[in-house]
C-alpha cells in the first residue's frame, strides 16, 4: 500500500497563499514553453521547404516521428518521476529540449529534423507533460488538485496561442534561425532557473504539507498528527495496477480522447475546405473554440474537486460526442460554429480530470507510470485515428463515416467513465489504514520547520 | 495524407501550417499591428511572467526568513 497523501487532524490553519501555486505558476511557464515551442514547429514547414528544396512530406516525416516518440516517453519519464521525484526530470527534460532546440539552427536538411525535433526534442517535451507535471501537482494538492490540474493545462493551450504567433513573426522578421535560437534561450535562461528556483517535488521537501494546511498543536507545544488518507486500490507497485478496473477504464476513455483530438487536429483544414466553409470563418471559429476551451478545463477542474469526478469525465465525452454529432448534421458554416462551441467545451477537459482521478484511486506514488501508460494510449489511438480518417475520406470524399465513428466511440467513453466506480475506488470517498511509513514522512515535515 | 497535427490536440503537436496561415491573416486584420511590435507585445509577455513568478517567490520566502 502507498502512503503519499496526507491529511492531517485537528482544526488546520491556512496560509494566505499556499506555496504550491507558485510550483502550479512555474509548472505552467514549463507547459507553455515546450507545448508552445513544438506547436510552432507547424510555422516553419513552408519555409524549410523553400530553402531546403524538400516536400511538405519529408518534414513530415519529422512530425510524425516526433508525435509518435512523445507518445512512447511518456510511461518512461513517469517512470522516472516517481522513482526520482519531479524536478529533476522537468529540469533535465527542458534542459534537454533547450539545448537541441537552439542546434536545430544549425541544421540543413530533414535528416538533422528528424533527429533533433523527431527523437530529442519530442522525448524531453515527454519530461514536461501531464505525466510529470501532473504528478508534481498531485503531490502538492489534494483537495485542490482538479483545479490545480486544470490551470496547469490551459497553460500548456496558452503556450500555443502565444509562443506559436511569437515564432511566426521572428521568422517573418529575423528567419527561422533566430527563431528556434530564441526559443531554446527562453527555455534555458527563464524556465530552468525558474523550474530550479520555484518547484520541489513535493511539499515535504520544504517542511510543507499538501494543501498548504498546518498541523494543530497540542497543549504540550507538540504537532497534533497524523492520518494519511490511503485509498483501497493505492499501490505500490505500478504493474499491481495493471490488474485492476479503473485503469483500463480510463486508459479506454483517454484512447478515445486520443482518437477524437487527433484526427480533428489533423483534419480540421481539409474538412474546412470541403464544406467550402472560408479560411476567415474558420480561423474565427477557430479562436472561439480556443477562447471556450480554456474557460472549459478550468471549470471543469474546479467542478472535479466538489463533484464525482467520473461524473465530468463522462459528460465530458458524451458532449464531444455530441460536437462529432453536430459535424455531420448541421450544414455548412453553421457546423464549424456549432463545433466550436460544444467541442470546446470538452477539447481539454479530459486531461485534469484522467489524471486527478488516476491519483485519487492509485496514490501519487506510481502516479507518472499510470498516467503515462494513459498518454501512450492517447498518443497510440491518435496516430491511428489520423490514418483511419484520412483512408475514409479519401475512400468516400466525405468525413461523415469518420465522424460518426468517432461520435460512437466518444459515446462507448462516455459509458465507461460513468461506469467507474469512483466511490468504491477513490481516496475521496473510501480510506484505509495507513502504514508507518507515512507517519515518518509528515514528522520530518514537521521537525524541518522548526 | 494528413499532414500535420494542430493546436487542437492535447499534446504538444505542431499547428497545421495552412491553418496558421489562415489564423495569421486574421490576426493581422484584427490587430493591424507590425511584425516588429507583436514580438515586442508577445516577447513582453512571456519573458514576464517567469520573472513575477521568481520575485513573488522571492518575497515569499523572504518573508519566511524574516518570521
Amino acid at each position: 500500500m502507498s502512503n503519499d497523501l496526507s491529511r492531517l487532524e485537528g482544526s488546520p490553519k491556512k496560509q494566505s497563499v499556499y506555496y504550491g501555486w507558485y510550483v502550479v505558476a512555474a509548472l505552467f511557464f514549463a507547459s507553455f514553453l515546450a507545448i508552445g515551442s513544438r506547436q510552432g514547429f507547424g510555422v516553419f514547414v513552408k519555409t524549410w521547404e523553400e530553402d531546403w528544396g524538400v516536400s511538405t512530406a519529408s518534414i513530415s516525416v519529422a512530425a510524425a516521428i516526433g508525435w509518435l516518440m512523445n507518445g512512447f516517453s511518456q510511461p518512461i519519464v513517469g517512470f522516472l518521476t516517481d522513482k526520482y521525484g519531479g524536478r529533476p526530470v522537468l529540469v533535465i527534460s527542458l534542459a534537454v529540449m533547450s539545448v537541441a532546440t537552439i542546434a536545430v539552427a544549425l541544421i540543413s536538411n530533414v535528416f538533422g529534423l528528424i533527429v533533433l525535433y523527431g527523437f530529442v526534442i519530442s522525448f524531453a517535451s515527454g519530461g514536461i507533460s501531464p505525466a510529470t507535471t501532473g504528478v508534481v501537482i498531485a503531490r502538492w494538492f489534494d483537495r485542490k488538485r482538479g483545479t490545480a490540474m486544470s490551470v496547469l493545462v490551459a497553460g500548456g493551450s496558452a503556450g500555443g496561442l502565444i509562443i506559436v504567433p511569437f515564432l511566426s513573426y521572428v521568422l517573418v522578421e529575423y528567419g527561422w534561425q533566430v527563431a528556434w535560437i530564441i526559443t531554446g534561450s527562453l527555455a534555458l535562461g527563464l524556465g530552468i532557473p525558474l523550474l530550479l528556483w520555484v518547484v520541489r517535488s513535493k511539499p515535504s521537501d520544504m517542511g510543507l504539507f499538501v494543501d498548504g494546511e498546518e498541523p494543530s498543536i497540542n497543549e504540550a507545544g507538540e504537532a497534533k498528527v497524523i492520518v494519511r488518507a490511503v485509498g483501497p486500490d493505492f499501490v505500490d507497485k505500478w504493474k499491481e495496477a495493471l490488474g485492476t478496473k479503473p485503469l483500463w477504464q480510463l486508459s479506454f476513455g483517454y484512447f478515445v480522447c486520443g482518437i477524437t483530438t487527433a484526427s480533428i487536429s489533423v483534419h480540421f483544414v481539409r474538412w474546412a475546405i470541403s464544406e467550402d466553409i472560408t479560411t476567415g470563418t474558420a480561423a474565427l471559429a477557430f479562436g472561439l473554440l480556443s477562447a471556450i476551451n480554456a474557460v472549459g478545463v478550468l471549470v471543469a477542474g474546479m467542478l472535479s474537486d466538489r463533484l464525482q469526478r467520473k461524473n465530468l469525465l463522462g459528460a465530458v465525452y458524451l458532449v464531444r460526442a455530441l460536437a462529432f454529432v453536430s459535424l455531420i448534421i448541421v450544414p455548412g458554416d453553421k457546423a464549424i460554429w456549432a463545433f466550436a462551441v460544444i467541442g470546446g467545451m470538452s477539447w481539454l477537459a479530459t486531461v485534469p480530470l484522467t489524471a486527478s482521478l488516476t491519483a485519487d484511486v492509485y496514490g501519487v506514488r506510481n502516479l507518472g507510470t499510470l498516467f503515462g501508460f494513459s498518454n501512450m494510449a492517447h498518443q497510440i489511438g491518435g496516430a491511428g485515428a489520423v490514418l483511419l480518417f484520412g483512408w475514409a475520406f479519401t475512400r468516400l470524399g466525405s468525413y461523415d463515416i469518420a465522424f460518426a465513428v468517432g461520435a460512437a466511440t466518444l459515446l462507448a467513453a462516455g459509458i465507461v467513465s460513468l461506469s467507474i466506480r469512483e466511490k468504491k475506488h477513490s481516496v475521496r470517498y473510501v480510506q484505509v489504514a495507513p502504514e508507518s511509513g507515512a507517519v515518518d514522512d509528515v514528522s520530518s515535515s514537521v521537525k524541518g520547520r522548526e | 495524407m494528413p499532414r500535420f497535427p494542430g493546436i487542437l490536440a492535447h499534446h504538444s503537436e505542431p499547428i497545421d501550417p495552412t491553418l496558421w496561415e489562415w489564423l495569421s491573416v486574421k490576426i493581422d486584420h484584427i490587430l493591424g499591428l507590425s511584425p516588429g511590435v507583436l514580438i515586442l507585445l508577445l516577447g513582453a509577455v512571456i519573458v514576464s511572467f517567469p520573472i513575477v513568478v521568481m520575485v513573488l517567490v522571492s518575497r515569499r520566502r523572504g518573508g519566511l526568513d524574516s518570521e
